[in-house]
């Protein structure tokens, strides 16, 4: 029964092959780099977007969800927003193209595109497997980003925003970012949309931390109610670097968040924290892939995520432990509250361990909120309305937190607030 | 890392070769032809003496199965089935229907009595009025004698072979049989349904406390055969049964095929346990042998208040692919799955449940505890999925493994979803080795380390040997026992 079935490109994929066509001859890049691109476009065309028969779109059929993609736009006119805290030097990509920018002491910036005309961007535009669709339409289509080398050694004192803006239209944006050797740093990366236009975003994240980094890095990502934002962060962390990774998700209406992280170094640390509000009709996925490849390294991954309105939301969790990897010790938890009955979640936390001395565990928990906590406040005369509220700020809040650095804190509490007044 | 090293080179020289179940029985036997066709279809159902529903029926599910694909997605690894190569009929040959205990032929009796099986009466009666088990015994591909039907009879309690149930009941057969596990669901059951050639049939009708245990030992004893049961329990309103079976098979080089289907139906207030003790042979040392284990088993809690609890204690095959699940359908019915799945040498389980939550105020719980070691790979694969009219559902799931060797693998894939904002819904799962804090403290009290460990994994077990019958809690712990000689005292 191994007929091979030819795939009918649906109006979104025709879409996508349409606009490539269209662009191909204004995309920066030298010959590997198209190259490369039509190999991953024509990819694309002959498995199509993927659909819930592959295991890592089980609960995301793109084929399906993704009805329609908008032309490419990239003359669209649009304007940085300030920053997320006041300090935060800033690197803006309006509209898919990065902007003129300040230089930072001691970092070394350069436009992704200038990595593309040279060459040496072709061989980090791969497809890490054969069901990554993100990897291949960003591949095939980023024009533009940051190449951010933060030297070995150096202690970056105030945030970096790197700030994506964008109107109606297609963005494809991709971030190499490398935490030298002993540095520090913080680097927020925000999506944020300008106009409220329906637009489709790809974007791709490549942190390397090498021996004894530390770095905060916090994806915050603010897109319109119509937006379709396919964001993937590809992490290697290094011989006894520390990475707190935060993922905030308050905006699109399609959201695939994808997080494969390969803990490579003995003695690392990772510390990942997800925090997902979805409303109205959004459909938001984050699918983490977490390798432990060597011993003695340690992960913590906690998601919290509130389902109001109509929303659809999914978490998938797979930690696999390679054969060596002991004394891997792994801690991942996803609560869910879900406050009406029209919302769905699912999740799917996986373990794959594949050595013996290791300690991981995974739980997860979907509910409304807390009869008895309720009850509690509403004891002490707050109204419903309030305590509900009160409560659904502290579950995510609590997440906040653990970034300790109080500026920050106070900032995406605040982005926070705003979603919950605005939906609740 | 001294001690632990020990004891995985204990459990590497163990058992697999061990297996106490390897002999073979030599008797007589009728077998149809090697492979599978519409032919073969017939002549399976002429030997059973069917009506030509049951043939039709059979040969729908034939038709439907040469279109499907096996499925892929386990975690487990084969070479390709070729499923012309397969004996689909084979039976002891004196056997002509139904037969007292006196005339089974004494070879058989002995290989029972080999496997422990009380299938005499007067042992049983010599043991506590209450703790009667009445047995059907299917070998290779029939139903050799079940007892007690008499006695049952009075309580109005139907338990025979499905082939019986078939000529005899067949009003009952039509109104069940495919209702839960339809012809179409997948791979194996197609297949089990085209082919199937004997089972359990229990009925309990309205109001009816089934007076004994029922239980069905399986055995696969014929060379290159392939055994393809069904087993089909209706309890009626208000009853209640509880159920075991044990399956083993003897040592051979050859894969040999088991493909099951297992159906149950509780009405209002009606409550089945099922119980399984899977001890098919797991192949040799090498890896090579062993049973293919296909098995769907589902429960449909039909009526209000129903209950079904399945619990499994799963040692052997080569391959183990079985998620025993239960649909929720009535308000306030309740599902249970406590399992206990352990794998050493290179045997693979993929194994979970499934609870799909339909109506209001349904409960779940899943226990679910593996323990691998050798090569094996011991996956927990289950699905909780509450839907958008379940109000108040509730499901807790716990999955802990335990990882004895750096050579094994232990992978644990949840689903779960849920379309209801009262649900509550908890999953946690663990995956470790036994911790040497605990081996330290039985330790330090004089215990020698094997019979720590085993007293841990005891302990490791425990929440689900509780759930077995009482008889055969004792069985499960020394099969346990035999599975991980070596490590576990």
């Amino acid at each position: 029964m191994n007929i091979q079935t030819i795939n009918r490109l649906t109006p979104a994929e025709t879409a996508l092959v349409e606009a490539y066509t269209a662009q191909v001859g204004e995309l920066p890049g030298d010959g590997a780099v198209i190259g490369t691109r039509d190999r991953l476009l024509d990819d694309l065309k002959k498995s199509g977007l993927p659909t819930r028969r592959v295991e890592a779109w089980h609960y995301t059929d793109l084929k399906s969800l993704l009805r329609n993609v908008p032309a490419a736009a990239p003359t669209v006119s649009v304007d940085a927003i300030a920053p997320l805290v006041g300090d935060a030097q800033l690197l803006s990509v309006l509209q898919g193209t990065a902007s003129e920018f300040v230089a930072i002491d001691g970092v070394e910036i350069a436009p992704f595109a200038a990595a593309l005309s040279d060459g040496s961007a072709a061989a980090g535009l791969v497809a890490l497997d054969k069901d990554d669709a993100i990897g291949k339409i960003n591949g095939s289509f980023v024009r533009d980003g940051y190449s951010i080398n933060v030297p070995a050694g150096t202690s970056v004192d105030a945030p970096i925003e790197i700030q994506a803006v964008h109107g109606a239209g297609q963005v494809h944006t991709r971030f190499p970012v490398t935490f030298g050797a002993g540095s520090n740093a913080t680097i927020i990366e925000r999506h944020q949309s300008a106009t409220g236009e329906a637009a489709f975003v790809s974007t791709i994240s490549e942190l390397v931390l090498e021996e004894g980094a530390e770095a905060v890095f916090i994806i915050l990502q603010q897109q319109g109610a119509d937006d379709t934002h396919l964001g993937q962060v590809r992490v290697k962390l290094g011989r006894n670097a520390k990475l707190k990774l935060f993922v905030v998700n308050v905006g699109g209406k399609l959201v695939r968040q994808e997080l494969r992280i390969d803990v490579e170094g003995e003695g690392s640390e990772l510390t990942l924290r997800g925090v997902n509000l979805l409303g109205q009709e959004t459909h938001t996925d984050v699918t983490l892939v977490l390798g432990h490849n060597v011993p003695h390294t340690n992960s913590t991954e906690t998601f919290r995520n509130v389902v109001f309105d109509r929303a659809k939301g999914v978490f998938q969790g797979m930690i696999r432990v390679a054969p060596d990897a002991q004394k891997t010790d792994a801690k991942m938890a996803c609560n869910t509250l879900l406050l009406t009955d029209d919302g769905e979640f699912a999740v799917k936390p996986e373990l794959e361990i594949f050595a013996d001395d290791v300690i991981c565990g995974h739980g997860a928990t979907v509910a409304d909120i807390d009869k008895n906590h309720l009850y509690y406040l509403e004891s002490r005369g707050i109204p419903e309305r309030k305590a509900r509220a009160m409560l659904v700020n502290a579950f995510v809040a609590e997440i906040v937190e653990e970034l300790e650095d109080e500026k920050l804190v106070e900032a995406l509490e605040g982005v926070i607030s705003a979603w919950l007044e605005k939906h609740a | 890392m001294a001690a632990v090293q020990e004891t995985i080179d204990q459990v590497r020289q163990i058992d697999v070769d061990q297996y106490k179940y390897g002999f073979e029985t030599v008797i007589e036997v009728d077998k149809a032809p090697k492979g599978l066709s519409e032919d073969i279809i017939r002549f399976i159902s002429a030997k059973k003496r069917e009506p030509e529903w049951m043939l039709e029926w059979r040969l729908d599910a034939y038709r439907r199965w040469l279109t499907m694909e096996e499925p892929t997605w386990a975690r487990v690894a084969y070479p390709k089935i070729d499923f012309n190569d397969v004996y689909y009929y084979a039976a002891p040959k004196n056997i002509t229907g139904p037969v007292s205990l006196d005339e089974v032929d004494p070879e058989l009796l002995r290989t029972y009595e080999k496997l422990g099986i009380p299938l005499r009466e007067q042992e049983i009666l010599a043991g506590v009025q209450t703790s009667k088990v009445a047995v059907d015994a299917v070998f290779d591909s029939v139903s050799v004698v079940t007892t007690f039907k008499e006695e049952l009879k009075k309580a109005g309690v139907i338990f025979m072979s499905i082939s019986e149930a078939i000529r005899e009941h067949p009003e009952l057969i039509k109104q069940y049989l495919g209702s839960v596990v339809p012809t179409t669901d997948n791979y194996y059951a197609t297949l089990n349904a085209a082919v199937f050639t004997d089972g359990s049939f229990v009925f309990i009708p309205k109001g009816v406390r089934c007076p004994m245990e029922l239980s069905t030992y399986f055995r696969i004893n014929e060379k290159n055969t392939g055994q393809f049961e069904r087993t089909l329990i209706i309890a009626e309103e208000g009853a209640y049964v509880s159920y075991l079976e044990g399956c083993t098979a003897p040592q051979r080089d050859e894969n040999q095929l088991h493909a099951a289907v297992v159906e149950l139906v509780a009405m209002d207030d009606a409550e089945i346990k099922y119980s399984t003790v899977q001890n098919w042979y797991p192949g040799d040392a090498q890896g090579k042998g062993g049973i293919y284990n296909f098995v769907t088993k589902r429960g449909d809690c039909r009526g209000h208040r129903s209950k079904i609890s399945w619990t499994q204690v799963e040692t052997g095959s080569a391959i183990t692919w079985k998620y025993p699940s239960c649909i929720l359908r009535g308000d306030e019915s309740r599902g249970e799955f406590y399992s206990i799945a352990v794998s050493n040498g290179h045997q693979q389980i993929d194994s979970g449940t499934k609870m799909i939550h339909l109506g209001k105020n349904t409960s779940s719980r899943i226990i679910s505890k593996g323990i691998s070691a050798g090569v094996s790979q011991n996956t927990y694969r289950g699905q909780v999925s509450i839907n958008r009219r379940a109000e108040n559902a509730r499901n807790f799931t716990n999955c802990d493994s335990l990882l004895i060797g750096d050579k094994c693998g232990a992978h644990t894939v949840p689903y779960i979803e849920v379309k209801n904002s009262s649900a509550q819904v908890e999953h946690e799962a663990t995956t470790s080795k036994i911790s040497d804090d605990h081996k330290f403290y039985v330790m330090q009290r004089g215990i020698p380390e094997e019979e720590a460990i085993a007293l841990i994994v005891n302990g490791f077990v425990k929440d689900v040997i509780q759930q077995l019958p009482m008889e055969f809690a004792v069985e499960a712990q020394k099969l346990i026992g035999i599975s991980l000689e070596g490590s576990v005292g």
